[in-house]
């Protein structure tokens, strides 16, 4: 059944997984077609390392989940609904090639990503979920991003909201189930007690185009998110939207995997050292309009 | 309006309808196959399987779609099955429809009316013939209604899949929202794209309501048109009255002379009788329903050839006699011999299954006539009568046909033989309730008050039937009634019950005449309405 829409995936995403050979065929074309995607590629000999020491993954189709409402990141193609796009779908495809792994998509709500790993429903994470010890407890995380947070209002921040703070006590925040900020402002309860404000009200969604159209229906007030998805929202309705401000998150985004399999979160782990040793992490932030002030070192991040 | 126009042809969106459709096909078909399995349960005779099928139903109807789907689609895999996502979500529909259409099952079960159930059994008709022949096609068409609704709500319902990864239409409709913010073109494409394929539903709904409806089956002009919704045509009975009032021809039932019997031949009658075997033996019958005495002890023998009426006021017992003659009903203690035999009952006297019993009453014969008709509402005239003849004792349809045509002359209604029940008088249906209940030759025919449910001027056509099996074919009937002057043309013996017992009985006439018991002669007294009988001629 789920054959159906796998091929189509597949067909969108054929860039980066021809098999072997006809890579250097490929390569050979792009150079000429899509020159600044050359970088793309791992540095071949290192990867060819890789896959003698990992060679479990080589060849194989794994399955990705993720929540592609996040422009930037992961959304499908407007242009062509079959594909999945964004500065995660590539660095997946360029750590899969790299391992000698193709990647088909499983799209699910932000809540179900983790628990969809844990069923064994998906071999990967990779959809810009921050890397939290709360989390850890249901995967292992390879980080690779630090997270700057936009805070979201509407044109001309009514509220005079500045941050994740009291500005925000008696306001409604949306949010999407499971996101990390959701912690940090019900933290906020007690301060605004405190200064004698009634608490922030939380609305909890089911992925981003439901926070930002609560804000465009004056529902909510503010939606805390991703300062680049917060961005390609005001760029979506500059008229009726603004960024109140950029904060910084505790936290970095990190790539999931099953706790029961360290050796591929290894592999993961080499993979995406050499990806960025080959300056394709770089190209992929550019590529996609992201602050390249996000790259970060990889780290793994588990339970204990 | 472009935007709309453009996602509403979206291939990407198109696609979506095929995986919606999936979902939905495997939740109503499953649903229905394990709704018929719950509600086999529920109405089965072993309380074990309907406790486990009430357990289920509280379950699964009382939980949200969206936590079975996530449980089929996320723990199922901890036990080592991992469904693909539209098998999980498929069998999550199917768990979630199944109590809902098991409901829907069981109420067009229980719709159908019990007097008919009463007269399938009479027939002889195996618990199984039953279902397959008179509920279930009678069920189904009231069921289509709620079958439609349950289509509709599955193909809404099958939007949840979207939470487990299945790409339906939803899940495209979001993720379209998500990547163009084009947030309410999407959605109200989508929305029509669903309304689209619930009209779709609707239509089949109404497509098959005109396919089932008797009334188009029966060749009569009704066509699908008639089932628009803006077209008001009352579709239960405006063409159902109209033949009723067809005029019978002339010569169907024409009143002979009365053929009361002289004293003397009256005497001569009841020596024959007096000679011949015993038909039906009735020994120290009690029954009680919630511990109140229904029978008291009560005797009777009848045979062969005899006529027996009982008279006694309502609740005196007669009806449930008759039923325990038959074994429709079960008593205390006591016995009933038909033919010699213990009907419904193994040689240690243990009650038989209910199969085993109609196997039974189809080879002993006894023939069973309703004080409601409780002709089958779903077949004519002539398959009342042929149906149960090949369904119960094999005969080939022509066989049957023909039986049935010979029967249906012989009550005068040759003429009505395509008519369905509710298309014909009281009259006409208590005289096709005769000829079915003749058609396997019975050796005893029970008539439970035929005449009380109908019109005084529909009475006579019945009790002349009636009569001429009596004087003219001879055949062992008991009757319960209250047509005193029938009684007293038609009985060779009057029986008078009353608290579950016989207080008299013997000769028709005389028992008629005199009474000896006062309780009879103040029933008799009260019988205004039918006068003192006529001295014999």
């Amino acid at each position: 059944m789920e054959r159906r829409d796998l091929p189509e995936a597949r067909r969108g995403f054929s860039r980066a997984s021809f098999p072997g050979r006809r890579a250097a065929l490929g390569a050979a074309l792009a150079v000429g077609v899509l020159a600044p995607l050359s970088a793309q590629a791992a540095a071949p000999a290192a990867c060819t390392a890789l896959q003698e020491k990992y060679p479990d993954w080589k060849g194989k189709t794994l399955v990705n989940a993720i929540n592609p409402h996040t422009p930037g990141y992961e959304t499908i193609d407007p242009k062509d609904p079959s594909k999945y796009i964004g500065f995660d779908i590539d660095l997946g495809e360029a750590i899969g090639e790299c391992l000698g792994f193709k990647l088909t998509y499983k799209p699910v709500t932000f809540a179900a990503l983790l628990t969809t790993l844990a069923a064994g429903q998906a071999d990967i994470v990779i959809s810009d979920i921050y890397a939290t010890k709360e989390r850890a407890k249901a995967a292992d995380f390879i980080t690779y991003s630090k997270v700057y947070d936009g805070v979201l209002v509407a044109k001309g921040n009514p509220k005079g909201i500045n941050g994740i703070n009291i500005s925000m006590c008696g306001a409604a925040a949306a949010e999407n189930t499971g996101y990390v900020e959701v912690p940090l402002i019900q933290a906020l309860a007690a301060e605004c007690k405190k200064a004698g404000k009634p608490e922030p009200t939380i609305q909890l969604y089911d992925n981003n185009a439901n926070c930002i159209q609560a804000i465009l229906a004056g529902r909510a007030d503010t939606y805390v998110n991703d300062v680049n998805t917060v961005d390609s929202a005001v760029k979506a309705y500059p008229d009726k939207l603004e960024k109140a401000i950029a904060v910084t998150i505790p936290y970095s985004v990190g790539i999931a995997v099953p706790k029961d399999k360290p050796k591929f979160r290894d592999a993961v782990l080499a993979a995406l050292i050499e990806v960025q040793k080959a300056g394709t992490h770089m190209e992929l932030l550019k590529k996609h309009g992201l602050d390249v002030n996000n790259f970060k070192e990889p780290d793994i991040l588990t339970a204990d | 309006m472009s935007l709309f126009l453009h996602y509403l042809s979206l291939p990407y969106l198109l696609e979506g309808i095929e995986l919606t459709l999936e979902v939905t096909a495997l939740g109503l078909g499953g649903g229905l196959i394990l709704g018929l399995i719950l509600a086999g349960m529920q109405l089965s005779r072993f309380w074990v399987l309907a406790a486990i099928a009430r357990a289920y139903t509280v379950i699964f109807r009382g939980t949200p779609l969206i936590l079975q789907m996530v449980f089929a689609y996320d723990a199922l895999p901890h036990i080592g099955i991992k469904l693909p996502a539209v098998l999980a979500a498929g069998l999550a529909l199917a768990c979630n429809e199944a109590p809902f259409i098991a409901e829907t099952l069981r109420a067009g079960v229980f719709g159908v009316d019990r007097g008919q159930v009463s007269a399938g059994q009479a027939l002889g008709m195996t618990p199984r013939v039953l279902m397959w022949r008179v509920i279930a096609p009678q069920a189904i068409r009231t069921m289509i209604p709620a079958f439609g609704n349950e289509a509709v709500s599955a193909l809404k319902n099958s939007s949840l899949a979207s939470v487990i990864a299945v790409q339906e239409l939803t899940l495209r409709s979001t993720q379209l929202a998500s990547s163009t913010f084009d947030f309410f073109s999407i959605f109200f494409a989508s929305g029509l794209l669903y309304l689209v394929l619930t009209t779709a539903i609707s239509g089949i709904q109404l497509f098959i309501e005109w396919l089932l409806d008797l009334d188009r089956a029966k060749g009569r002009k009704r066509s699908f048109a008639d089932y628009l919704p803006w077209r008001r045509v009352e579709l239960a009975t405006s063409i159902a009255d109209a033949p009723a009032c067809q005029a019978e021809p002339a010569q169907a039932l024409a009143a002979e002379p009365l053929r009361t019997l002289s004293r003397e031949a009256r005497a001569k009658r009841a020596a024959t009788i007096a000679r011949n075997n015993v038909a039906v033996e009735v020994t120290d019958l009690a029954k009680s329903y919630n511990g109140q005495k229904v029978l008291d002890g009560l005797n009777l023998t009848v045979r062969v050839g005899e006529v027996i009426a009982l008279l006694g006021p309502s609740g005196s017992g007669k009806s449930t006699l008759l039923r325990c003659i038959n074994h429709l009903e079960n008593w205390e203690a006591g016995a009933v011999r038909v033919g010699g035999r213990r009907l419904g009952l193994n040689e240690d006297g243990k009650v038989l299954s209910p199969r085993a019993i109609a196997n039974e009453r189809a080879t002993v014969g006894v023939g069973m006539v309703f004080q409601q008709f409780n002709l089958f509402a779903h077949l004519t005239a002539k398959e009342n009568v042929a149906g149960p003849l090949r369904w119960v004792h094999g005969m080939t349809r022509i066989d049957a046909d023909r039986r049935a045509n010979e029967l249906l002359d012989r009550v005068g209604l040759s003429h009505r033989a395509d008519a369905l029940p509710r298309h014909l008088s009281g009259g006409q249906q208590q005289r096709v309730a005769i000829a079915r209940a003749l058609a396997p030759n019975p050796s005893v025919l029970l008539l439970d008050e035929p005449t009380s449910a109908l019109d005084p001027e529909l009475v006579n056509e019945v009790l002349e039937v009636i009569r001429r099996l009596a004087i003219d074919d001879g055949l062992t009937m008991i009757i319960s009634t209250h047509q005193v002057r029938f009684a007293d043309e038609v009985a060779d013996r009057v029986a008078f019950l009353s608290g579950g017992a016989i207080l008299e009985e013997g000769p028709a006439h005389e028992v008629l005449t005199n009474p000896r018991h006062p309780l009879t002669a103040r029933f008799l007294s009260v019988m205004e309405t039918d006068k003192v009988p006529e001295a014999v001629r």
